[in-house]
């Protein structure tokens, strides 16, 4: 691989990487339920872009099967799925968020100084893409605080996935070819179970409380 | 005073006659993506010159401030216009003014133009300055940050050297660091020249708009100013953020070979920048004027995203 | 060159004495004591202003006065003084503000006649310049207490003096409270630098960081702050600034928001700067947070206040807050060793001090002739006053454009400064503390952002639209003295503002003394009117050339008008308002209603309270009276102040079992005391 095609390679990842950064904050900000589930549609498409830009540039083929699985999976089925549901149970489109959106958006900035700062002894292995580790790392907590910030279990499943795409980009940027790809599948494969047993459960909840709220689970302790 | 003078005259003509046809362009295009036939492109010259014709009539309650208000932001932005690199890398004002001196010239006629909207003693322009000041107000640490992110990666302010570092480099475009910026930048040009998400150009007399309630009590000719400066502003903005990021066809110098090939890159630009503000405009719904922090928020936290990213990809 | 400015300053100092002595001794006769006092103050403060410029231009740079006939009445003090650069720029913030403050005062003090005496105002007000220019030419630690405390005692005098108010007497308790523990902590510092170096005197002081222990140093560094602080207004020690200022008569106060607290300013440039040595990293951050943080709640909370005087007392807090941003920026630089960095962040901060004097002056003196002419203070009673002052609402304006940092006046300049070395620092510093300097650049931005909302505010509601009482419709223009007070300011600022090429050079001897560089050649770029930020490709701006570029285009708007609006008419007619047919003032936005969208986004803030209570007969859209109320939290008194109030309380109530009363109680206590002090030294 001669220098200027590792160096465009590497502008190529920091600016999708950058994207789902973007994308990540924008789904912080946004009130809207299927906005959010578009969002995360293309966050995982930048995702399956870095995959392939990886897989190309390395000479990888496995990678490629990786970008593809992301791109059927996470960019078109799990969206539909997801929107099919809402649909379906027909919940409110607006969420409540526990922090207004401002300070959502600071402690994001703040996660991703946080992530800068954890990965920097990290970011000079010299890998295509290890300087995205702290992206990485950022996307992880923003998903978490997510999670702890929206109070609908169907919001939960979708920071979920966006956690999972942080995992991902991190497992990109810190080796050279991805995880192996038995590990890939078998988190892949986790978390579709994982999807379809929330997706049971959401439908439950509803059909128990008329709500989607978790909020509302603190009521089974009887 | 010769090689400066000609530039300086063809940079105030490109921006006085430019800025009218662009903001026809983009009424036009909007009309024509909500399928409607629209204004001709043309239409803001012949409104400059109707109400530069028409009669004025000046509230009873309205002071000498309320005159001298068209003429301080009518130049105000004039000014600016010859900061901004426009054809040429060099603006024929360079050492008057950078970054800093573009936003401080913008808020002179911002203040003398909500101080207006107070004088007539209405309700309606009373709102609008209060409104319009917070938006700038929560508008601009955005449009600082991301002003600075530039400016530290030129180690200059002056917008000259901003864009000749930028076409220095050659993969600009995918530094996430410019990315973030213009995202940023981008909010910010919508705020500022009251676009969708933000304010509603297109309204009079409704509730919610900012800028038409300002200036609701001029007419005439000093109506023409106003608006013809506020076409002008959302020029120069625009002429910063397309030179500042894409600085591609930009001339070195004002020969007129180079500059009549800058022209062309440069309306081709601006058309493309129009394009996207008329497809936000059209695809998105006016904010609540509490929600607008939300969006400037956004902002800025990608301003400083564009920062912290000047580190974080080394 | 010695002798000159050695002459003009001992004038000075007798100056103030004959004035305040002439204040006292005619206060039976109000005219005379008028003019002797404020007459007096005038050509003192010229002398001042002289001694001042003649030291920074002159090539003697230091020299020192001491009289030795006050030392053997007081043992132990030395009467000595010293003026060298950075005393001499003080000073010449300290005369130039009082010189237009005493000829504004000719005719500000004449609306005292009758009520109160206007000779002990006189001559409290000779008292308090005097003190001020002793605080900053005082060459020892005990000199500058002893003037220290002058200042505070007589600024005190001066805050109660329409002691009738309730709210006067309060705030001046309130003041006389804070200032003493800010004194006492001023007190700790110099001891501190006592124990290292064995004398009082500021020359021995010098570059004493180096010897003294990490430590002590850095209980010194906050020791000071926290002290010169009180003084200077930083939040969250300001909270007796907003109430003691606007009480004050309001030359006082222009003096008190102008220059007073620049002697806080003043303490800290001195012990940072001169005593301290090379700085570690975390006092340069330290000053920028507690800039930064005070610049933004100083402004916000300007913008909930609608009281004229107390929103720009507010805005003394804002500006301090800059000030300090350019000078923690300078201690940074100075730790990374930068010392031409250092100078322009210096200069920044330093520049930004005598900006605010003036159009904090300017914006004060404007804000008595309001309340002069109309007899309030609150906005929401104003209106309208444009028409019936012009000359006054002019000045305002010029001041509020500059406090509002808009070119081309001088509060552009210093924050442009400022700006240009938060820039240039994030180059030129290494680590992650860097970051820093963009995020308050960031911050600066949105304070000067407010800073223009609220003077828009400030002077769209006080002087445009309709009045919103009688006394607002019957206000009348202020005396010549009065404008000419505000039109020296006014001057000066639009000079600060358009040359400051030829006013940099006076920082030369100063940055000189403090960092051992001379920059202005650097600031000044060739060819006189562009101002670059130590280099062409950083960065240039030019004022004047701003200016002048708009008076060559202003032929573009008048030509439109002549090739096509000439035969258009001009006519006068009514507001729309929406088809009723008459405008009442009360159909105009209010100060309350300006801020509120402001109020609304920072409510987190603001913990803003409301009540409509309305009563109606048939139905809530016609009441028939209807009564709004609305309030935000004093967020420091509530969280800081008032539990730390009740804890002394609470403290004193379990130490009064001590007090036993009787005799015998007490001399047990002082018995075991020695007991205890006796075994200690064993």
């Amino acid at each position: 691989m001669n220098l200027p095609d590792f160096q465009l390679a590497s502008h190529l990842i920091v600016l999708l990487a950058t994207l789902m950064l973007v994308v990540q904050l924008l789904m912080v900000t946004q009130r809207m339920l299927i906005t959010n589930i578009r969002l995360f549609a293309v966050q995982s498409l930048f995702l399956s872009g870095i995959a392939a830009a990886v897989a190309f540039f390395h000479h990888a083929p496995h990678v490629y099967f990786m970008a593809a699985l992301t791109l059927a999976g996470k960019v078109v089925v799990l969206p539909w799925f997801l929107k099919r549901l809402v649909r379906k149970i027909g919940i409110e489109q607006e969420m409540h968020p526990w922090i207004n959106p401002p300070t959502a958006m600071l402690l994001c900035g703040g996660f991703t100084l946080l992530g800068y700062l954890v990965a920097r002894p990290f970011a000079d292995t010299g890998n295509l893409g290890s300087n995205t580790f702290g992206v990485a790392i950022a996307l992880v907590l923003m998903g978490f605080f997510l999670m702890i910030n929206r109070r609908r279990a169907i919001t939960q499943v979708l920071a979920l996935l966006c956690a999972e795409n942080g995992l991902f980009l991190a497992a990109i940027s810190l080796t050279t070819y991805g995880m192996p790809l038995v590990v890939e599948l078998g988190v892949f494969f986790d978390l579709f179970i994982a999807m379809m047993v929330l997706g049971i459960l959401v439908y439950r909840i509803r059909a128990t409380f008329a709500s989607i709220d978790v909020d509302r689970l603190n009521q089974l302790k009887g | 005073m010769t090689p400066l003078l000609i530039p300086t005259l063809a940079q105030t003509a490109l921006v006085l006659v430019l800025a009218p046809l662009l903001a026809g362009v983009i009424k036009n295009w909007k009309a024509k993506l909500q399928n409607r036939r629209g204004p001709p492109v043309w239409q803001p010259y012949f409104d400059l010159l109707k109400f530069l014709r028409k009669d004025m009539v000046l509230s009873e309650h309205a002071s000498w401030l309320f005159s001298a208000t068209p003429y301080v932001l009518f130049l105000s932005v004039l000014i600016v216009g010859l900061m901004v690199p426009m054809l040429s890398e060099q603006p024929p004002l360079k050492w008057f003014g950078g970054a800093l001196a573009v936003i401080g010239l913008l808020a002179l006629g911002r203040f003398f133009l909500a101080l207006a909207g107070l004088d007539p003693a209405s309700a309606f322009g009373g709102m609008g300055s209060s409104r319009e000041m917070t938006i700038s107000a929560i508008a601009e640490p955005a449009m600082m940050l991301s002003i600075f992110t530039v400016a530290i990666t030129a180690g200059s302010t002056n917008l000259g050297q901003i864009v000749h570092t930028v076409a220095g480099q050659s993969s600009a475009f995918l530094n996430p660091s410019h990315l973030l910026a213009f995202a940023a930048l981008f909010i910010v040009l919508l705020a500022e020249t009251g676009r969708v998400p933000v304010d509603n150009p297109a309204t009079h007399l409704e509730l919610r708009m900012i800028h038409e309630a300002m200036v609701l009590e001029y007419s005439g000719r000093y109506l023409a100013l106003i608006e013809w400066s506020a076409s002008m502003k959302q020029l120069v903005l625009m002429t910063l953020i397309v030179n500042i990021f894409f600085p591609a066809g930009i001339a070195a110098d004002w020969s007129a070979a180079s500059a009549g090939r800058a022209l062309l890159f440069f309306v081709g630009k601006l058309l493309l920048l129009s394009g996207a503000v008329v497809l936000v405009e059209t695809t998105n719904a006016k904010l609540r004027l509490f929600r607008v922090p939300d969006l400037l928020s956004a902002a800025f936290i990608l301003a400083a995203l564009a920062l912290l990213s000047t580190f974080l990809f080394k | 060159m010695e002798g000159l400015p050695m002459l003009l300053l001992t004038l000075t100092l007798w100056g103030y004495v004959i004035g305040a002595l002439a204040g006292l001794l005619c206060w039976q006769r109000e005219k005379l004591a008028n003019l002797l006092s404020f007459g007096s103050a005038t050509l003192a403060a010229l002398g001042g202003l002289g001694a001042s410029v003649v030291c920074l231009v002159g090539d003697a740079t230091s020299f020192s006065i001491r009289w030795d006939f006050l030392e053997s009445a007081v043992p132990y003090l030395k009467f000595s003084v010293r003026l060298d650069p950075l005393s001499a720029f003080f000073l010449l913030i300290v005369s130039s503000l009082g010189l237009a403050l005493s000829i504004y005062s000719f005719g500000y003090a004449r609306g005292f006649y009758g009520r109160t005496k206007v000779g002990v105002l006189g001559a409290f007000y000779n008292a308090l310049l005097l003190a001020t220019t002793f605080v900053f030419i005082a060459d020892n630690a005990f000199f500058f207490l002893v003037s220290w405390e002058l200042m505070a005692m007589t600024a005190y005098f001066l805050v109660t003096f329409e002691h009738e108010q309730p709210e006067a007497r309060h705030a001046g308790v309130l003041y006389f409270i804070m200032s003493h523990i800010g004194t006492g902590c001023i007190i700790l510092g110099f001891l501190l630098l006592f124990q290292a170096s064995g004398g009082y005197g500021f020359i021995g002081f010098h570059a004493l960081g180096e010897r003294m222990s990490a430590g002590r140093r850095d209980a010194a560094f906050l020791l000071f702050l926290a002290g010169f602080g009180v003084k200077a207004g930083i939040v969250p020690l300001h909270i007796w600034l907003p109430a003691a200022h606007p009480v004050a008569p309001s030359n006082v106060s222009a003096l008190l928001s102008g220059v007073i607290i620049k002697s806080g300013i003043y303490g800290l440039t001195r012990v940072y700067f001169d005593f301290l040595g090379t700085p570690p990293l975390w006092w340069g951050v330290t000053l920028l947070v507690v800039g930064s943080v005070s610049a933004l709640l100083g402004v916000l909370y300007a913008l909930m206040d609608h009281d004229l005087k107390r929103l720009l007392a507010y805005h003394s807090i804002e500006n301090i807050g800059i000030i300090l941003m350019g000078l923690g920026a300078a201690l940074m630089f100075q730790h990374a060793n930068h010392p031409l960095l250092g100078a322009m962040a210096l200069i920044a901060g330093l520049y930004h001090t005598i900006n605010h004097a003036l159009f904090k002056g300017l914006l004060f003196l404007g804000a008595g002739a309001v309340q002069h002419a109309a007899h309030t203070r609150n906005m929401e009673e104003l209106g309208g006053l444009i028409k019936r002052m012009p000359r006054t609402a002019f000045f305002f304006l010029i001041g509020a454009v500059a406090i509002s940092a808009l070119p081309p006046l001088n509060g552009f300049v210093s924050e442009w400064l400022t700006y240009q070395s938060l820039l240039q620092g994030f180059g030129a510093t290494g680590s992650l503390t860097r970051l820093i300097f963009p995020i308050s650049g960031a911050l600066l931005a949105l304070t000067g952002a407010l800073a223009a909302a609220c003077f828009v505010k400030a002077f769209g509601i006080t002087f445009l639209a309709q009045p919103r009482s009688v006394q607002a419709e019957r206000a009348h223009e202020a005396s010549p003295t009065m404008l000419a007070g505000m039109a020296l300011l006014a001057v000066a600022c639009v000079f600060l503002g358009l040359f400051p090429n030829q006013f940099l050079p006076l920082f030369d001897p100063l940055t000189d003394q403090l960092l051992g560089v001379q920059i202005s050649r650097q600031l000044a770029a060739p060819g006189g009117i562009v101002l670059s930020s130590l280099g062409l490709e950083a960065g240039t701006v030019s004022t004047l050339g701003i200016t002048l570029t708009a008076v060559c285009l202003l032929p573009i708007p008048l030509a439109l008008w002549i090739f096509f609006g000439r035969a258009a008419a001009r006519q006068t007619g009514m507001t729309w308002a929406c088809g009723q047919k008459t405008l009442t003032p009360q159909m105009q936005y209010t100060a309350t209603g300006f801020s509120k969208p402001l109020r609304i986004i920072f409510k987190a803030l603001f913990r803003p309270h409301r009540a409509v209570q309305a009563e109606f007969e048939f139905s809530p859209y016609f009441a028939r009276t209807i009564r709004f109320e609305s309030h935000i939290e004093e967020t420091f008194e509530a969280r800081i102040y008032r539990p730390l109030q009740r804890f002394i309380l609470r403290t004193s109530r379990r130490m009064r079992a001590l007090q036993a009363g009787s005799l015998q109680a007490y001399l047990i206590y002082i018995f075991v005391t020695l007991l205890l002090l006796l075994i200690l030294t064993l």
